[in-house]
């Protein structure tokens, strides 16, 4: 009888299983251990982290590190995946062409036309025109409501007003005829004075309707045919806002400008394509399909994609003491985002959602630094190390564990930085893959999407299901029900959006309604976690072809999560593959499959004697 | 270290001594007191019915025996831009004059008990003031602006406007509050004496009154 320790090194992840083996070869198990990979991995830097991890799984069991009789480590080639996201188009206002913006009280409704003048020099303005005032922040609300009725009293027609504070329904409010009036339009000496204008606020709830048509531009503008192509862009940026202006000047021109963001260079068994990041996702993605299988993807130097390339491969160069030359790029994922940009030349601090393209990108190295690894812990811990197994055929056997399943089982791992698939045969043949892109990815983009730049808030976005705090005493989750409380929460979460956590409701710094946080963050799973589950199990079925999968089990971090296990089960049910979330051992569910894996692999070929 | 009543009356004077030749010479028209308001009772305050509505509690020396706040930003003002902020968002403030303390979160607190919408505000006539929900204990609050030397009338702008999206059932960011060190050692002495005016009249017997702005 002799105890052995199985370890996988994950992304995030440490996790061991402890068993005794016996004689006869059979395994018994006696403890598990989770802990946070220190470092990269496959490196150096996660020894300790594996020291701790065997620790916490012999503690309980009163055992000493030294009495184990061997420890395996599954032969994880190191894969290392970086994700970078690169606009591809930006929005640009030249010359004072439109504001269009949500602030969140405009004030009056309808539309309303005329030529631009100061508030200041309303005092002089003729009878027989149609006014838009521009009302700056020197002049307070009620002035400026005095300075308008005043004028109104002498005749003049006033249609509308662009105010530069948050005044626009105060200023209402005191008017005795009513104007649509939008307001913090923050850059409001750049409003060409003397310019005809039109004005037009919607009703709480409802976005602009005239000003968000091109056609209904060229009604209020006299406007030719080529001319009206040219505020296509205008009317575009336009839709869904409440208020908006738009201003003729005459060069007055809104562009959305494409910024070249280099190109990626697939290299494949049988072809060679080169694809432009400025394409989109899709078009990579097809052509990422079309070149399979890949053995190496190179991006275009001195762009954006090319810096991100070369990072990957310098930190894993140094991380394994091989020469850059030898690492190579070996898959990448895109996906289609948007991310909220500042329009260039903009009067109000408008933001304009811009295209982007989210990269992961992964390498993978030789075995040689696992060998190294294994020596090192051997001399830290003083017990025997082997590198016992290659990861996606552990992972297999360990969720062959889960009670009710058998071979032929395909199983999808779905982990932080990669997502991989494997497949045993009745036979025993396992065939497996790696692909790039996991729940790093999906981080990423709710960070860009929502613009937070806290990857840490990302996170907890991701992991955790939103709610709203409606009063001190009851929340509303997102699926709409009510939870009640019988003490007063924190004061500091009323009336937020907030993250179930494990510790109660944490609230978020986020101005977004609790359904766009939400839709952001189920649409970033989809794209990442649908796309590749399907691209990975692609890779390992017969002939490619899903049909022919009939059970997968998910294992790995990211299958813990709330909605993603649900999200893949959908959309493999199309195939009529039946798909559950594994529970290894029977008691530790999609977690420790490869621990389990190496132990029980080892046990057969005869440790225990 | 024992500090006697003596050594507390020579600091304040100090303190003030030092802070008169810039007050007067920068703001000339501060050091003419802004005229009282024109605040008039109308009856024992009522709890609202309106869910949209912000209450705002004032203390008995607001408007009354004191005019400005303690960076002299008239009481007029304060209530116009806190009044603003709320009808913006398109509520309505009511106004309410706590007798019974000058304690800034009992104010704030007797005014979101009073509000329709739970919501209140509390100002204080040396300026600190709090955002208000009438579940909460009276020493906790939404929003506190605890340092009146650092509330300036775009803050009273904002915290009405704030005030205001929280009785929306809306999610606002918090008003920036700063923090100046130096606002303790530099103004303790006035907001002392300030304090001690605005607790004059203070009458624990008295009910909350409904006030009407002319």
């Amino acid at each position: 009888m002799v105890l052995i320790a199985g370890v996988d090194i994950g992304n995030n992840t440490t996790e061991v299983a402890v068993a005794e083996v016996n004689d006869r070869g059979e395994a018994t198990f006696r403890g598990q251990s989770l802990v946070r990979t220190i470092g990269i991995k496959g490196t150096m830097r996660n020894v300790s982290g594996i020291i701790d991890a065997l620790d916490q799984a012999l503690q309980p069991l009163q055992i000493p590190r030294k009495e184990l009789a061997g420890v395996l480590l599954n032969e994880a080639t190191p894969v290392i995946g970086d994700v970078a996201m690169e606009t591809i188009t930006e929005t640009v206002i030249t010359e004072s062409a439109m504001i269009g913006h949500n602030p969140t009280t405009p004030g009056g409704m309808g539309l309303g036309t005329g030529i631009t003048r100061s508030i200041a020099d309303l005092g002089t303005a003729s009878t027989d025109q149609e006014y838009i005032v521009i009302v700056s922040r020197e002049t307070n609300f009620q002035l400026a409501a005095d300075l308008l009725n005043q004028a109104v009293n002498r005749g003049v027609r006033i249609n509308g007003a662009i105010v530069q504070l948050d005044d626009g329904v105060l200023i209402h409010n005191r008017l005795s005829q009513p104007i649509p009036i939008v307001d913090e339009v923050r850059y409001v000496d750049r409003v060409p004075v003397g310019m005809f204008a039109a004005v037009e606020v919607a009703s709480v709830g409802r976005s602009i309707e005239k000003l968000s048509n091109p056609y209904d531009i060229a009604t209020l503008f006299n406007l030719e045919a080529d001319q009206t192509r040219n505020i296509v862009p205008i009317a575009r940026a336009l839709t869904g806002v409440r208020s908006a202006v738009v201003i003729k000047t005459p060069r007055g021109d809104i562009q959305e400008r494409r910024i070249p963001a280099g190109s990626l260079t697939l290299i494949g068994d049988k072809a060679t394509v080169q694809v432009p990041v400025d394409e989109g996702a899709e078009v990579i993605m097809d052509k990422v399909d079309e070149v399979q299988p890949l053995t190496e993807i190179r991006a275009e130097p001195g762009t954006n994609v090319g810096g991100m390339f070369e990072t990957v491969r310098r930190v894993m160069a140094d991380l394994t003491n091989q020469p850059v030359g030898e690492i190579l790029v070996q898959d990448i994922i895109a996906v289609d985002t948007l991310v909220p940009q500042q329009v260039q030349g903009n009067l109000a601090g408008e933001y304009a959602l811009g295209n982007a393209v989210g990269l992961a990108a992964m390498v993978q190295t030789q075995k040689l630094p696992m060998q190294m690894l294994a020596r090192k812990l051997q001399e830290e811990i003083q017990v025997p190390v082997t590198v016992a197994g290659v990861e996606a055929e552990m992972a297999i056997h360990g969720a062959l564990t889960t009670p009710g399943t058998k071979a032929p089982l395909a199983i999808l791992d779905l982990g932080g930085g990669s997502t991989d698939a494997s497949l045993i045969q009745e036979s025993g043949v396992v065939r497996s893959t790696h692909l790039a892109g996991a729940g790093d990815m999906v981080t990423l983009l709710i960070d860009k999407e929502l613009g937070l730049d806290d990857l840490d808030l990302a996170e907890r976005i991701k992991f955790y299901p939103l709610a709203k705090v409606e009063t001190l005493f009851h929340l509303r989750h997102e699926d709409g029900s009510v939870e009640f409380f019988d003490a007063p929460m924190d004061p500091r979460l009323f009336g937020r959006v907030v993250v179930m956590s494990e510790l109660g409701p944490q609230p978020l710094p986020v101005q977004d309604p609790i359904g766009r946080v939400a839709e952001v963050r189920r649409k970033a799973k989809e794209k990442v976690f649908v796309r590749n589950s399907l691209r990975a199990l692609a890779g390992v079925a017969p002939g490619g072809n899903i049909r022919l999968i009939d059970f997968v089990t998910l294992v790995g971090g990211s299958s813990l999560d709330f909605e993603i296990p649900k999200m893949i089960s959908d959309v493999l049910l199309e195939y009529g593959v039946v798909t559950g979330r594994a529970n290894v051992r029977g008691s530790q569910g999609p977690r420790n499959a490869v621990a389990t894996g190496l132990v029980l692999t080892s046990a057969g070929t005869g440790y225990g004697s | 270290m024992k500090i006697s009543e003596e050594m507390v009356k020579e600091i304040i004077l100090e303190v003030m001594g030092q802070m008169q030749p810039p007050a007067s010479a920068s703001a000339p028209a501060s050091t003419a007191a802004p005229v009282p308001l024109n605040l008039r009772e109308t009856g024992d305050a009522v709890v609202g019915k309106d869910k949209n509505e912000v209450v705002i509690g004032l203390p008995p020396a607001f408007g009354n025996t004191m005019t400005q706040t303690i960076i002299h930003i008239p009481h007029q003002d304060v209530l116009r831009e806190v009044m603003a902020g709320i009808e913006e968002e398109g509520l309505k403030a009511r106004l309410v004059k706590v007798n019974r303390t000058a304690d800034v979160g009992f104010i704030g607190h007797e005014a979101a008990k009073l509000s329709g919408s739970g919501i209140g505000i509390g100002i204080i006539s040396r300026g600190t003031s709090v955002i208000h929900q009438r579940d909460l204990a009276p020493l906790q609050n939404l929003e506190l602006f605890s340092q009146a030397p650092l509330v300036e009338l775009e803050t009273f702008r904002a915290m009405g406007r704030n005030a205001a999206k929280y009785a929306k059932g809306e999610n606002p960011s918090p008003v920036p509050v700063r923090n100046d060190p130096m606002a303790r050692p530099k103004y303790q002495g006035l907001a002392a004496l300030l304090h001690n005016k605005e607790t004059q009249l203070v009458d624990r017997h008295k009910s909350t009154k409904e006030l009407a702005l002319a």
